[in-house]
């Protein structure tokens, strides 16, 4: 219980070194918000070229497939507010910095999560706000049901983005570069999600629905949300979309074990 | 002006590229996944809307698949050493030199560009392995493509450039030049092709500098420009790339002499 609460003011204390920095570089605060603002903005505008001139893809016309976009948008923020600097661990293995999150007495991971830096969550208000206009745009029902889906959505697929980041970087504890590894992963992560699923063959389904489940976090739950229990000539389970939390549990599970596989192996051959 | 001396530049910098091996192979197989993708969203588009624009489908994956190959030309940014060196304060040792600077960072950059270039073959032999391309309607069309690229190459250095020039008012400057990249890669063309832009919104797209660097040249290759049309475009793009370059040398001017005169 001591322990717990040792957790809770070390996380706390993290939030409100986070919020002094964001006082101090107030500068910078702005121009990360106008940053994020010019990417979603160019990325929805992209899609909104496109389809003004095609009516559909797919059959998921703009408003639908500009939800798919706000919900993986949603979900990817939620884990990079959070759990962003997991990212780093890479680098600071290669340069030797990360022994010293072995030497102090939090888990190490708890560390790697709460290093100092400039994480504000400037680009999640933005999602959320992208997030309400997309809602607006496709005529969710804002009901009990829809909302819960849509928050266990946000956060399965938080866990999916962040469980599947923390396997990609638990690898450097054997591997050293495996930078094309981590652009494949990356762009699967950010441009396939783009789309509907039921446009891409086989095995890219496969890969999406089953070994790297970023369709858990917008695909199928918009599935769910719109009623298109028919897409593409496919047929699609109509409450699939309430499995994403269980997929992002399994998948966090999954990659922390590995991680810790990964820990134990670097502390045997440093030492 | 000695040109020799750039020459020697471009050199070094291109065998300097040669030794980060790992990296071609990212790029080089980034392409694949984007090629693919390319292919799959199109032909969905055109399969439930049919053709737009008069733009059959091969000539719309032939602009997107380009496009991304003379990306791997355009986005070697090697102005961004300007961006370092200020910061760290090394570009005071390198106003001492006798040279001029940005004459300098374009030929590093041509150099790196010329290792760039080659990637673009074995990448291209990938993109076909997964995708028709079309081979460019006659020799000399093929020929104003790669002018058209060259100049295109010039307008594109000459943007990064200024953005790295900014670096002498402003240190915090990443968040900015990856502003001025996303509207650049949308306005320019690289992502949708310019003619799917909406009835009046094409006309200013295409009006603008952006459209100098991606547009010009893929509908130069897919014939969408064609003849006459083809000099104009030219004229053009080349009319762009000397005011984006006076317009950069002219700021380069004003930042060297605020370093100067701060530094006493």
């Amino acid at each position: 219980m001591a322990r717990l609460a040792a957790y809770g003011n070390a996380y706390r204390e993290y939030w409100r070194l986070n919020y002094l920095t964001l006082l101090e570089y107030k500068a910078n605060f702005f121009i990360w918000l106008a940053f994020t603002v010019v990417y979603v903005g160019s990325s929805i505008a992209a899609l909104w070229v496109i389809l003004s001139q095609f009516r559909s893809l797919n059959g998921w016309d703009l408003p639908q497939v500009f939800f798919l976009y706000a919900l993986f948008y949603m979900a990817h923020t939620l884990s990079n507010t959070f759990f962003f600097s997991v990212g780093q661990v890479p680098y600071q293995v290669r340069e030797g910095e990360f022994d010293r999150f072995l030497v102090r007495p939090l888990n190490p991971l708890f560390q790697v999560l709460t290093q100092p830096g400039q994480n504000w969550p400037d680009d999640l208000l933005v999602a959320i706000v992208v997030f309400g206009f997309a809602a607006w745009l496709v005529h969710l029902h804002w009901t009990l049901a829809s909302t819960a889906l849509i928050l266990g959505a946000m956060f399965g697929g938080a866990l999916i983005d962040f469980g599947i980041q923390l396997a990609i970087a638990t690898l450097s504890f054997w591997v050293i570069r495996f930078d094309s590894l981590r652009w494949v992963v990356m762009s699967l992560e950010n441009d396939f999600t783009r789309y509907p699923l039921s446009i891409y063959n086989r095995a890219v389904r496969i890969v999406l629905a089953y070994v790297l489940p970023f369709a858990f976090m917008n695909y199928f739950p918009a599935t769910t949300l719109l009623h298109k229990s028919f897409d593409g000539g496919y047929a699609v389970n109509p409450s699939i979309g309430w499995l994403s939390p269980v997929v992002g549990i399994v998948w966090f599970a999954g990659a922390y074990l590995f991680w810790r596989r990964g820990v134990n192996r670097y502390q045997g051959t440093g030492s | 002006m000695k040109v020799e001396a750039y020459l020697e530049f471009a050199k070094r910098a291109f065998s300097r590229e040669g030794t980060y091996r790992t990296e071609v192979f990212t790029h080089i197989g980034s392409i694949v996944l984007r090629v693919y993708l390319i292919m799959v969203v199109w032909s969905a588009l055109y399969r439930g809307n049919g053709v737009r624009q008069n733009v059959p489908l091969h000539s719309t994956i032939t602009y997107l698949v380009l496009a991304l190959l003379i990306g791997l030309i355009y986005n070697v940014n090697g102005a961004y050493v300007v961006r370092e060196r200020i910061r760290e304060g090394s570009i005071a040792i390198d106003f001492m030199r006798p040279i001029s600077i940005p004459w300098y960072v374009f030929f590093d950059t041509v150099g790196q560009t010329g290792f760039a270039v080659l990637q673009i073959i074995p990448a291209l032999a990938l993109a076909l392995l997964i995708v028709h391309v079309d081979a460019p309607s006659s020799i000399a069309a093929f020929a104003a493509f790669v002018a058209s690229v060259a100049v295109g190459f010039v307008v594109n250095f000459f943007l990064d450039m200024m953005m790295a020039t900014i670096t002498f008012w402003t240190m915090e400057i990443f968040g900015i030049q990856l502003m001025v990249q996303f509207i650049t890669s949308l306005l320019s063309g690289a992502v949708v092709p310019l003619y799917f832009f909406p009835g009046a919104l094409q006309k200013v797209v295409v009006a603008l500098p952006f459209a100098a660097i991606y547009n010009a040249p893929l509908s130069i290759y897919i014939g969408r420009v064609h003849g006459v049309e083809i000099a104009q475009t030219l004229a053009v793009q080349v009319l762009w790339a000397a005011v984006f370059g006076s317009m950069s040398f002219l700021l380069w001017r004003v930042g060297e002499r605020r370093v100067v005169i701060q530094g006493g």
